[in-house]
């Protein structure tokens, strides 16, 4: 089935779709939209395989676009609006986009785009006059086609195009599902973008089960997204670790009671173990899932069941329902506890590739597994535990030193929000450990406060070298540490 | 006073948010957030800022559009805090 209708074949149509601040869609209105923006791509002449662009901030609009380029066999390709004007011009040149939805605010940022591109502004006034027609499914529909180019993160690299199919989208769906127990009775609050593969999968989880999906493009104020989830009795909330050290060190998330909040989702990174403690304090009934993934597997790989968050605290769980992980050495081995390897993956959410890069897809696709990148331990029940990326390790003095490890430490210190550690060049030990920390607002904890804390909880080797104050840790679109950009810094500085 | 209290919200959102040289180019009354000039992290700073440089404690609860998201707004709320104050 097309991935457009297996979206939306579960919804109640008097069900609500989307709750926005100024607004509530119903699934009969959002098919109503849909269609609508379908009939719109296919009198542009746009046809199976053309590349569709979005560019928007998250919207029932947004989504809408993504539904409709979808049903008539076009491939999505969601742009970040954060991105400087000639990133996305690179974008929409690489992946050859030859149609572009977008709204009033990227029209006004990007004011030269629908110059050189057919254009449609996802706009209300946009929606009125007679409902259209869905489009007939087509009977020879290949699963295995694109459905989407997605941009991946890329924490060390430039940004490249991942390749998802419609297997890979419904299988990936299906897993997260069932997982996480989702019903239609579920009001997902969505601060993430829907350009990012995990803000994706809320929309594709929620529509897919018929439930709720509460947009807020506010978070730059977290009140406002907690008083929009008490408003709307929001059920769910799904952050990256940035999220969440901004809602339990610097807004009153610990102290609202958020009655009906039974599920946080927390993936896109490590949120260390001092603050998972305090996540899970702060809402006892409610509970915390943490989750791993790739924009490589289409979002999700692994979790951990709430009912072992305390007992396995820090280990990202095992494969997802229809996903099989190993954790294996350099020769290809599975590790034993208490060795080290790097994740791989198998499934039929494993995308095929990048797009347009033999060489990067044959690097981290082989055989028809995903090789993450990312180093870890394995227990003897199979709950694996990731040490660090594989780039981020930091070679001193001859030790190999987990940048995770130490960051862990400094978040038990309440005043920082957040830390990040990475190996800068030293002449005598080849890296020396710098930590790059973020005080909380009227902090004026010092450096040697922070080393004192690390020399009495770390091995001495790995206590850092230097603390750098800075007022916010640089984030890519997906709000993930840039790593690379930190290293710069500090060999600037 | 509220002059003074914009010029200061300019100049710091200019060098440290928008690391641009020749100043705040935006209206007062342009939305930070609709105009990409703050995100969450650049909204702690100002934070921070504001508390340092006027001397007036920020609850949690009042980081909000109402009072952030503009110049004009956030000179409403910084001088109603020091009159408060005073």
């Amino acid at each position: 089935m097309n991935t457009a209708d297996y979206f939306l074949s579960h919804a109640s149509d008097d069900a609500l779709a989307f709750i926005t601040a100024d607004a509530q869609v119903s699934y009969s209105q959002f098919k109503a939209m849909c269609a609508r923006l379908a009939g719109e791509l296919i009198q542009n002449g746009i046809q199976v395989g053309d590349r569709v662009a979005i560019l928007a901030k998250n919207s029932p609009f947004w989504a809408a676009a993504y539904l409709a380029t979808l049903k008539i066999g076009a491939v999505a390709v969601p742009i970040s609006n954060l991105y400087p004007p000639d990133e996305v011009q690179r974008t929409l040149e690489f992946a050859q986009c030859k149609f572009l939805f977008i709204d009033k605010p990227a029209q006004g940022k990007y004011a030269n785009l629908c110059s050189r591109l057919s254009c449609f502004l996802l706009d209300k006034s946009h929606f009125q006059g007679d409902p259209a027609l869905w489009p007939e499914s087509d009977p020879g529909f290949d699963l295995d086609s694109d459905a989407a180019l997605m941009p991946t993160s890329g924490t060390t690299a430039c940004p490249r195009l991942v390749r998802v199919t419609h297997r890979n989208l419904q299988a990936n769906t299906d897993s997260i599902i069932e997982y996480l127990e989702l019903t239609a009775a579920e009001r997902m609050m969505v601060v993430l973008p829907f350009y990012y593969c995990y803000g994706a999968s809320l929309l594709h989880s929620h529509l897919r089960v018929g439930a709720t999906l509460v947009i807020s493009n506010t978070f730059t104020y977290p009140e406002t997204v907690l008083d929009m989830m008490e408003t709307a009795q929001c059920t769910g909330f799904a952050g990256v670790p940035s999220t969440y050290q901004i809602l339990l060190r610097n807004s009153t998330f610990p102290r609202r009671e958020l009655p009906r909040l039974m599920k946080m989702q927390q993936a896109g990174g490590k949120l260390h173990n001092a603050l998972l403690q305090e996540l899970a304090a702060s809402h006892l009934a409610a509970s915390v899932y943490v989750m791993y993934g790739q924009t490589e597997a289409t979002a999700r790989l692994s979790y951990l069941p709430p009912g072992l968050f305390h007992e396995k605290m820090g280990s990202i769980g095992r494969g997802i329902p229809g996903v099989s992980l190993k954790v294996l050495n350099e020769n290809g081995t599975p590790i034993q506890p208490g060795e080290t390897g790097e994740i791989v993956a198998w499934g039929e959410n494993i995308s095929p590739g990048y797009l347009d890069d033999e060489e990067a897809s044959s690097e981290k696709f082989r055989s028809g597994a995903l090789y993450t990148g990312d180093l870890a331990t394995i227990d003897d029940e199979g709950f694996i535990s990731i040490v660090d990326r594989k780039s981020d390790f930091i070679k001193s003095f001859g030790h190999r030193i987990s940048s995770y490890e130490i960051e862990s430490c400094l978040l038990q210190i309440p005043e920082l929000v957040s830390a990040a550690v990475v190996g800068l060049p030293d002449e005598q030990a080849g890296e020396r450990v710098a930590a790059f920390v973020v005080r909380k607002t009227g902090s004026t904890l010092a450096e040697q406060d922070i080393l004192q804390h690390c020399r009495a909880r770390l091995a001495r080797h790995t206590v850092p070298a230097q603390v750098i104050f800075l007022p916010n840790l640089p984030l890519n679109a997906h709000g993930k540490v840039l790593k690379s950009e930190l290293r710069k810094m500090g060999k600037a500085a | 006073m509220m002059q003074a209290i914009q010029a200061a919200l300019r100049e710091y959102i200019a060098k440290n948010i928008l690391f641009a040289p020749d100043g705040f180019s935006y209206g007062d009354d342009d939305s930070f957030i609709e105009n990409g000039i703050l995100d969450s992290t650049g909204v702690v700073e100002v934070v921070a800022f504001i508390e340092d440089h006027f001397k007036i404690s920020v609850e949690d609860a009042e980081i909000t559009p109402q009072n952030f998201d503009s110049i004009s707004s956030l000179t409403v709320y910084i001088s109603g805090k020091l009159n408060h104050k005073n």
